[in-house]
């Protein structure tokens, strides 16, 4: 048995600006193992971005966290004070964002800004040693001219190679959970690929456990060993990744595998969109919040009215925990 | 970046040159001949002629606009009409309590702005934010000169703490020994601390009354620059890196809502430096402004026509410094980017 690197239960985020409350993250649930890679897929304003904050205590006012545990390495974080997470967030959790542009200080250079996530938990570490380190940090990123390169300001650096630097800050103190929250959007398909293999090659060497945040299905597919589906603040369906691309169980996460494009659709035609929007977060209907642009249960008043609890169901491609009144009914349909 | 600087210079080249232009054209424009003016309804042509040969004006006007900007340059600036002594000694008189007002004038604004936008930014304090902003919106819609008269009523006649409009010392308190010519400086130079003090509280209420504008202006630019820099996603990192939340503001949020704040703080000294001349008027501070106001009243031109050259000039260096020390400062402007794969 693995042991956990994160376990987070009933965490709760609203976002209360005085006029209306937004729930952005609703009653979340999940334990990552050591090494585990959990995929978090869902639209935008599915609270996927909420979820990584809340787990680093980085939500902001108005926004915060009301409810829940986050046990990180054997210790409940939810509960400590700022200066109490300072010391372990960028030591044993780390983050990186999607847009390298804007993740990055202007005006700093890259060694400076790669030296203070190391000096930040080691005061005593001496400026040509630390120096030393980011150089290595660098060349772990595949950065050339490494420790030249450390004078550089970020302007002076590519897209690819300022999401490399944010991964060389995220790794530098070797955290126990990486948390990367579209790490690969803002970048070119072929930037992508290369800084996927990065971290590949990277949270496998470290034996990271790794949250990755994206809307990309087929990322989930190469890189996840495991998969949550993410729909109004509430992971709808969890499983093994296999599950989800041979079962999706959950009618939103069906429906978000038939809008991934792939060769053998093209003949039938045009994409489908999931029809409607994703429902206003401040207010939320009482049922099951996918009620409403559900192929399922439109018309059903049941899934209006009532709000669905987990199910677990076992399907071909293994097990999985889905938030749907008729879970069992369509595993047995899919497994036909 | 030796490209960015010559840019910069030979742009306040081509300002100073438009602004000369326009001083000298406008003087052209204006009904009137001097020559006439000089001498009286009743002088002859012919001496009207002469006059005109004498002071130049028959000569083509590109002679006559190289006379005009290289005297300015050299510091040749005509004689007042009504007392007679040359502008220049008129100006340079005044001068230092000018720059003195302006300065610290310029120290209390920009102090404050840091301060009441930082104390609004800073964690989420809505109520505070609440009371900057209006207090931001009152300084923007009072205009200086009936604050001056409010501050007036309020501390020297009702509260007797500061004192009235006297100019820059009390009747019985002697400038210090005169090095820079601004008091306080001179006054902390020659070790008098009662006359620093006096010097001080002088400067006091034009100083406030003379920045109210411009810190309205400010505090609602850093407040903004603050707001916008704190929600980067690199604060965010530098805050997941384990850093406190101070230390990531300080570290990457401040020196990056500074860098357009200079930009404003040239605009605002420089404005200070020229625009002082109702403040100075109310507060019978003996100033260039001062100067300038009386000379307007008796049509006193060679002073007016001077202070409008000279302001624009000062304001473009100043502006000219600010571009300048941003280029040094901004690693954005200072390196150029390279395209690297």
């Amino acid at each position: 048995m693995d042991e956990l690197a994160l376990s987070v239960r009933n965490l709760s985020t609203v976002y209360d600006t005085g006029e209306s409350v937004v729930h952005a993250v609703r009653d979340v649930s999940f334990d990552l193992r050591r090494t585990e890679r959990l995929g978090v897929v869902g639209e935008s304003g599915s609270g996927k971005s909420a979820l990584a904050l809340s787990i680093l205590g980085l939500i902001e006012p108005p926004g915060r966290v009301v409810e829940g545990e986050i046990v990180l390495g054997g210790r409940d974080i939810s509960k400590l004070s700022d200066r109490q997470l300072g010391a372990v967030r960028g030591k044993e959790i780390a983050l990186v964002l999607q847009d390298p542009s804007s993740a990055l200080d202007p005006v700093k250079t890259i060694g400076s800004q790669i030296v203070e996530a190391l000096t930040v938990h080691e005061p005593d570490l001496r400026r040509a040693a630390a120096r030393r380190r980011a150089a290595e940090l660098l060349r772990e990123v595949d950065i050339s001219q490494a420790e030249r390169r450390l004078d550089d300001y970020p302007h002076q650096y590519s897209g690819g190679m300022r999401q490399r630097v944010a991964i060389a800050i995220a790794i530098a103190n070797n955290p126990r959970v990486l948390i990367a929250d579209e790490p690969t959007t803002a970048l070119d398909v072929t930037t992508q690929a290369q800084v996927l293999a990065l971290l590949d090659r990277l949270v496998d060497e470290h034996r990271t456990a790794v949250i990755l945040i994206t809307h990309n299905l087929g990322i989930v597919s190469d890189f996840c060993d495991s998969v949550a589906v993410m729909y109004a603040g509430r992971f709808v369906e969890t499983s093994g990744v296999d599950h989800i691309f041979v079962a999706p169980t959950h009618p939103y996460s069906e429906a978000l595998l038939k809008c991934v494009p792939n060769p053998e659709r093209l003949a039938e035609g045009p994409l489908p969109a999931i029809s409607g929007f994703p429902p206003d977060l401040s207010q939320l209907p009482s049922g099951c919040s996918f009620a409403p642009r559900c192929p399922v249960g439109r018309d059903l008043p049941q899934c209006h009215e009532q709000a669905p609890v987990p199910h677990r169901v076992s399907g071909p491609a293994g097990e999985a925990s889905v938030e749907c009144h008729f879970a069992e009914q369509r595993i047995r349909e899919v497994a036909v | 970046m030796g490209r960015v600087i010559a840019m910069r210079v030979l742009g306040s080249v081509g300002a100073v040159f438009g602004a000369t232009v326009l001083a000298f054209m406008i003087m052209r424009v204006l009904p009137g001949n001097p020559a006439r003016l000089i001498l009286g309804p009743l002088a002859t042509s012919q001496a009207v002629t002469a006059l005109n040969h004498h002071i130049g004006l028959d000569q083509p006007l590109y002679t006559q606009y190289w006379r005009y900007i290289s005297d300015f340059f050299q510091g040749n600036w005509g004689y007042s009409y009504s007392d007679g002594a040359s502008v220049r000694k008129l100006i340079g008189e005044r001068a230092p309590a000018t720059i003195e007002l302006a300065l610290f004038s310029f120290v209390i604004t920009m102090l404050a702005a840091v301060g009441l936008a930082l104390l609004s930014t800073y964690r989420h304090r809505p109520i505070t934010d609440r009371i900057v902003r209006g207090a931001s919106y009152l300084g923007f819609g009072t205009p200086p000169f009936f604050l001056a008269l409010l501050l007036l009523i309020v501390f020297f006649s009702t509260l007797h703490i500061l004192p009235g409009p006297e100019g820059r010392l009390g009747v019985q308190a002697a400038a210090p020994a005169a090095v820079t010519r601004m008091y306080t400086i001179d006054a902390l130079l020659a070790g008098e601390l009662g006359t620093f003090w006096e010097a001080l509280k002088h400067l006091i209420l034009p100083g406030l009354a003379l920045g109210i504008s411009s810190f309205s202006f400010l505090v609602r630019l850093l407040r903004a620059n603050l707001l916008e820099v704190s929600r980067e996603p690199f604060i965010t990192v530098a805050r997941g890196k384990g850093l406190r939340r101070w230390t990531a503001f300080r570290r990457h949020a401040l020196p990056n809502a500074f860098l357009p704040t200079l930009t404003a703080g040239g605009l605002v000294l420089g404005e200070f430096l020229a625009g002082s001349v109702l403040i100075e008027r109310v507060f019978n501070w003996p100033g260039v402004g001062s100067l300038v106001f009386d000379a307007i009243v008796k049509q006193d031109y060679a002073i007016v026509q001077t202070f409008i050259l000279l302001s624009a000039v000062m304001f473009v260096l100043v502006n000219l410094a600010v571009d300048l020390l941003y280029a040094v400062i901004d690693p954005r402007v200072r390196i150029p980017t390279v395209a690297t794969a």
